[in-house]
């Protein structure tokens, strides 16, 4: 495995108003890791994940992407979120377009490419999530796991080098969340840097490369996720996990 | 009883005189192009400088914000009638005392600013609530695919918003008929004006009726048009999660309703 760094966070401090959401995040991540992100809710999980494609703007700190320093007002953030991928909890589909205009909607319109080039590309990652036959259904027409797979395949349309999971089988009815989790470990075997915020420890201990703790708008623990499920080291970790497993 | 009768025969004789209504008619319905010319430019034009308005307000920079709200206060402020005659006398005489002579402004095109700077002001707020409407999620998906704040405005916000505005925006419409009655006062040959001035021909007010009731015959298929595409859209949300801002396919039959609808109302002219 290569060790080049993709997302590094120094000292990243991030609030509303007063409310302090992140108290000093420092992270780095390296091609092909799969980090879990797990954590009470209001500990700043899903905040981190935001900040790392500049959803969020932090108040401290430094945030770089392959390199790029995407705290620097000078930088393009346009041209930094083409290679991050990102998924939402509530799937955020384009109601008035189609799986497949969903999905070919950046390639033509960010990349420039042509129709048939984005079609070609859109229909491929539809096959690649297994909903090559509904490609021309409108997202309420889909299931909340069929959508969160068009989702993925829109995200992946950009051919990003990294993707952020922001609590994506949360809204999914139970029996649903399965086929999403596939489509994520598929992606994970193929390679793919990914953070994944989650409560799915089953995901966690069998994708997972690392997993931290957070809590309270820091990072409490981190290990192997296995090691940490296992053995938590510290008291809110273990308390954590006893409510979760 | 006999004074009931002559009751009865005076109504008829002053506001529904048939004779007068048969030479009235032919006249009114000559001023219909004059009316469709007003609307469809005054539509064009409040619509387009409405939805800029709206987008200002929405900016980040300060100065658009501040630009857009100020210009809203001030016209839905404004009495409608006071624009008319401001721009068609109050520029005039400027016009013609310093020699600047493009402030000197016929009729008609005065009308039509009028009409049009006023109704921005009201469908700028239509449209702002509509872009409001649509959930953050769709802004940040967008954003996070890497388009612009200009792209993804223009492909995943505006054409949702758009399917939210066309109730209020007809209401506007409706309005707006009405409205170009104002432009009565400034000589344009339009149906109140040419009502009022057969009126003190035949010294009767059976003219204004039949204006009222060329008014009405635009005027209520939109309103009911209007609450239709209003409980449509009720219809259609109630059944979307509130999670995936989700309105789709439900509400895309509006938007042919009233590409079908819309020309009757424009095709006064």
């Amino acid at each position: 495995m290569s060790s080049e760094v993709m997302i590094e966070l120094k000292g990243v401090h991030k609030n509303y108003g007063t409310l302090e959401v992140l108290r000093g995040i420092d992270l780095q991540i390296t091609k092909s890791e799969v980090v879990v992100v797990i954590g009470p809710s209001g500990s700043g999980k899903s905040t981190m994940l935001r900040c790392m494609n500049a959803l969020e703007p932090i108040q401290k700190g430094t945030i770089i992407i392959e390199g790029i320093d995407i705290t620097n007002p000078k930088t393009n953030v346009n041209k930094v979120r083409q290679k991050i991928g990102m998924v939402f909890q509530s799937f955020n589909l384009f109601p008035h377009k189609s799986a497949i205009e969903n999905v070919m909607l950046a390639p033509l319109k960010v990349l420039k490419k042509s129709r048939s080039e984005a079609e070609t590309i859109a229909r491929d990652l539809l096959v690649t999530v297994g909903l090559s036959e509904k490609a021309d259904a409108y997202p309420d027409q889909l299931s909340g796991g069929q959508q969160q797979r068009v989702a993925i395949a829109r995200a992946l349309a950009m051919q990003p080098d990294m993707m952020l999971f922001d609590e994506v089988t949360s809204a999914l009815d139970p029996e649903l969340v399965a086929e999403v989790l596939n489509v994520m470990k598929e992606l994970a075997l193929g390679g793919m840097t990914m953070v994944v915020v989650t409560h799915e420890m089953g995901f966690a201990r069998e994708v997972g490369t690392r997993m931290i703790f957070m809590d309270g708008g820091v990072i409490v623990e981190e290990s192997d996720p296995r090691e940490m499920i296992a053995n938590p080291k510290e008291e809110r970790t273990k308390k954590f996990l006893g409510m979760v497993l | 009883m006999e004074s009931l009768l002559n009751g009865f025969e005076a109504f008829q004789r002053y506001y529904l005189n048939w004779q007068i209504i048969k030479e009235t008619t032919p006249l009114l319905l000559k001023t219909l192009p004059i009316v469709g010319e007003l609307l469809v430019l005054s539509m064009f034009f409040a619509f387009l400088l409405g939805l800029i308005l709206s987008l200002m307000r929405l900016s980040r920079v300060r100065v658009f914000r501040w630009f857009a709200g100020a210009y809203v206060d001030f016209f839905r402020g404004l009495p409608l009638l006071l624009n008319f005659v401001f721009v068609y006398s109050g520029l005039a005489i400027v016009g013609a005392a310093s020699g600047l002579r493009f402030l000197i402004l016929p009729s008609i095109p005065a009308a039509v600013l009028s009409l049009s700077t006023t109704y921005a002001a009201y469908s700028a707020e239509v449209f702002r609530a509509g872009i409001e409407s649509i959930h953050r999620g769709q802004m940040e998906a967008a954003r996070s695919l890497g388009m612009t704040y200009p792209q993804s405005m223009r492909y995943v916000v505006l054409p949702q918003a758009i399917k939210v505005v066309i109730p209020p925006l007809t209401n506007e419409f409706i309005a707006l008929i009405k409205d170009t009655s104002l432009a009565s006062v400034i000589s344009v040959q339009e149906l109140l004006f040419t009502a009022k001035e057969k009126m003190g021909v035949v010294a009767n007010p059976t003219p204004l009726m039949v204006a009222a009731f060329v008014y009405v015959l635009f005027t209520i298929p939109l309103i009911r048009l209007a609450s239709r595409l209003e409980k449509k859209r009720e219809g259609s949300s109630k059944g979307a999660k509130p999670t995936d801002g989700s309105t789709g396919k439900t509400s895309a039959p509006v938007l042919t309703d009233v590409a079908t609808q819309l020309p009757k109302g424009g095709g006064l002219g």
